[in-house]
């Protein structure tokens, strides 16, 4: 019987947003499907093994003063691991102050620079404790490959993604692929129309509210990614009674003057 | 003062007084926040206009929870030493809210009547009335996540505090939860005269710590703070192993004091608003006697009754918050008996816009209650979402969604019984709403 290791990254340190609310999604979704699923909370004590083990990886938002702690123990053998597991296609998604953590690095507000895992080929700096942090609801297209084409195989339409910003730090990317293209909001910087980052099988965005209870096309995606990653087969996942979801995302559209969009799933 | 500045002073109190009567006459509402905006445009430096009229000092109350009910106990056991007391009842709690306050105890020439002022400030504003007001008393109660797209993080809310305080002269008082880190540390790091509130009553610890705890790392070095034990969220006996920073010193043995109403958390609103009366110089007899009789403000654990059926409205603005009405919903429920709860969440400014919070919340624990659940306001899809993720598969409760409000709460009463109680868990804004349509009344 198939089953979900996921791995919950610094959950009493990173989850500053209501971000549990992405491993809860990932967790029930598994369950009214008959996938038993384990969450396994990775945290400063936390063996490497354990980091080595799991099939789906979860990260969220942090303060400022806990993503340092984050930043400093996540070196060395558990910085493998982890560089390791998305190398080799295991799905992760990672929102808020993660996406900054899978950067060459984050410049804090205040303090020193500090040094990120490097997979994804990006930077985040914060313009300092007195700029205005990016606050506001936010729509993005998903646009990355081949997640865009997946994701419209499934739902028969461009992949549209619903959520809350609210961070201080701005992501610039290198050569690494942008996630989607904002429609409202700021996104990765409020300069360059850019939101988030796509690289193997690994989803970085700075949407929380939290992603995926509202996206839920994002976490089966993620489960389904995971199972054929661990068993190496084709899955197709039954499909759930999203209504609710799918009226969350309409009122939202018609708020924010999205009317084309309040159609959409 | 100069006679402009009189003559100004007595326009801006004039155009103030009449709006607050015309929106009164008009029954528009209680006029608890327009009056203030207009007086402040007519005169700019209302504010300590009014605040250096105040014979005994005025008290700044700020902190993510208890700010009402603190305020409202210390307002009680101050009137009965029969002062006159002006203060923001309705939880205006921004700049205009504060003036339209003061200006109800002036009069038309500007000259105001009060022995006290009791504002109760909302945390953002506080280093702004700290450029007006020279405070006699400023009361920190605690910081939880509240409202962050507003404010950003409970670190800088703290530096912004911190910085704020220490040009103000030592005559001000700075009266601290020592069990919260962030505040314990403040203190610490003040000119002025600083005392500490907390418990020292390990039989209160919580068996573990809850999710929706903001900080756990030592405010001064980083490190993980180690724990003795918690008795609500982030507040508890902690200690630093890194860098020695420790819990501060409560100046009241909490053991020897009783409480108001139900729950820790109005252990701290009582210790705090005793502290102050204390420090005044209020004998602890008169102090304890009015804790004895204490009832609560509006939408802070209010009960009413509407055809036969109570109602109990139980604030819910914040995860902290909102863990602790569950706990209570759950300890007041009837063993066996299903109960009926309405939860409505909005995302107005009072609110804040950002709803992602109600994922923090252990709302598992409310939906296991079993029952029915309601569901209404301007998120009510987030918040059915949530109750959705949040139903055990063998453990299901009736959830009914309904968009208008007077229909959520008409079907919610529908599924209470005769002689049961029926819970309202609202947002700070829908909090109003609910009073309004319940009792017919307005506040603006």
């Amino acid at each position: 019987m198939m089953e979900l290791k996921i791995g919950w990254l610094y959950p009493t340190l990173m989850s500053t947003y209501g971000d549990r609310g992405n491993v809860i999604t990932l967790q029930r979704r598994c369950q009214w499907r008959n996938i038993p699923v384990k969450i396994i909370p990775l945290e400063q004590q936390t063996e490497i093994d354990a980091f080595s083990d799991v099939d789906l990886i979860v990260g969220g938002g942090a303060q400022d003063r806990q993503q340092e702690i984050v930043m400093r123990d996540l070196k060395g053998a558990k910085a493998e691991a982890i560089s390791i597991r998305i190398e080799t296609g295991v799905p992760g998604v990672f929102t808020c102050g993660s996406p900054q953590l899978l950067g060459h690095y984050y410049e804090p507000a205040l303090g020193q620079r500090i040094e990120g895992l490097g997979i994804l080929d990006l930077v985040s700096k914060h313009p300092g404790p007195d700029a205005k942090r990016c606050i506001g609801n936010v729509v993005f297209e998903i646009t990355a490959s081949p997640l865009a084409q997946d994701l419209k195989t499934l739902l028969d339409e461009s992949p549209v993604v619903i959520g809350f910003e609210n961070h201080g730090g701005r992501t610039y990317l290198g050569q690494v692929s942008p996630l989607g293209k904002v429609i409202q909001g700021y996104g990765n910087n409020g300069e360059d129309g850019y939101e988030g980052a796509f690289y193997r099988h690994a989803i970085a965005t700075y949407s929380h509210g939290p992603l995926l209870p509202k996206n839920p096309f994002i976490a089966d995606w993620l489960i389904q990614k995971a199972l054929e990653v661990k068993y190496q087969t084709s899955i197709n996942l039954t499909k759930l009674n999203d209504s609710l979801a799918k009226k969350a995302r309409q009122a939202m559209f018609k708020r924010l003057d999205l009317t084309s969009m309040a159609n959409n799933p | 003062m100069q006679l402009f500045d009189r003559l100004r002073l007595g326009l801006a109190v004039g155009t103030a007084k009449t709006v607050t009567t015309i929106v009164k006459q008009l029954r528009l509402g209680a006029a608890s926040v327009l009056p203030g905006e207009i007086a402040r445009r007519l005169h700019p430096r209302l504010l300590p206009l009014l605040c250096e009229q105040v014979r005994q000092g005025v008290i700044l109350v700020v902190g993510t929870n208890g700010k009402t009910t603190t305020s409202l106990l210390l307002r009680t056991i101050l009137e009965r030493q029969n002062a006159t007391i002006a203060h923001n009842i309705t939880g205006a709690n921004l700049i205009n809210g504060l003036i339209t306050t003061l200006l109800s105890n002036t009069n038309i020439f500007g000259q105001l009547n009060a022995d006290y002022a009791i504002l109760e400030v909302d945390e953002n504003v506080l280093p702004l009335v700290l450029k007006d007001c020279r405070p006699r008393f400023i009361v920190g109660l605690n910081l939880f996540r509240d409202q962050l797209d507003r404010y950003g993080e409970v670190d800088t809310i703290s530096r912004r505090w911190q910085q704020a305080i220490i040009p103000l002269p030592k005559t001000t008082t700075v009266i601290l939860n020592a069990d919260d880190p962030t505040l314990s540390y403040l203190g610490q790091n003040l000119p002025q005269k600083v005392l500490f509130f907390g418990l020292s009553e390990t039989n209160l610890y919580l068996d573990e710590i809850p999710h929706a705890v903001d900080s756990i790392y030592c405010p001064n070095c980083g490190h993980s703070l180690d724990y003795q034990g918690v008795y609500l969220s982030h507040l508890g006996d902690f200690h630093c192993p890194s860098c020695g920073f420790e819990k501060s010193q409560p100046t009241l043995n909490s053991k020897d004091w009783p409480q108001i109403l139900i729950g820790v958390y109005n252990k701290y609103n009582t210790l705090a608003a005793g502290l102050v009366a204390k420090e005044i110089g209020i004998d602890v007899d008169t102090i304890f006697d009015t804790v004895k009789n204490f009832k609560a403000a509006f939408g802070r654990a209010e009960e009413l009754t509407v055809n036969g059926k109570k109602i109990r409205i139980l604030l819910s603005k914040n995860p902290v918050g909102m863990n602790e009405t569950i706990r209570a919903v759950k300890d007041l429920q009837v063993q066996g008996k299903p109960s009926t709860t309405l939860v409505i969440l909005n995302d107005r400014i009072p609110d804040g816009t950002d709803v992602s919070w109600i994922w923090d919340v252990d709302t598992e624990k409310l939906a296991s209650i079993g029952g029915t659940l309601i569901v209404s306001g301007d998120r009510i899809y987030d918040m059915a979402l949530r109750l959705q993720y949040s139903q055990d598969l063998d453990n299901q409760s009736n959830l009914i969604v309904k968009e208008d409000l007077k229909e959520a709460i008409e079907t919610a009463l529908e599924n209470t019984e005769i002689g049961e109680t029926l819970y309202i868990l609202p947002t700070y804004s829908a909090m109003l709403e609910i009073r309004e349509i319940l009792t017919g009344r307005k506040i603006l």
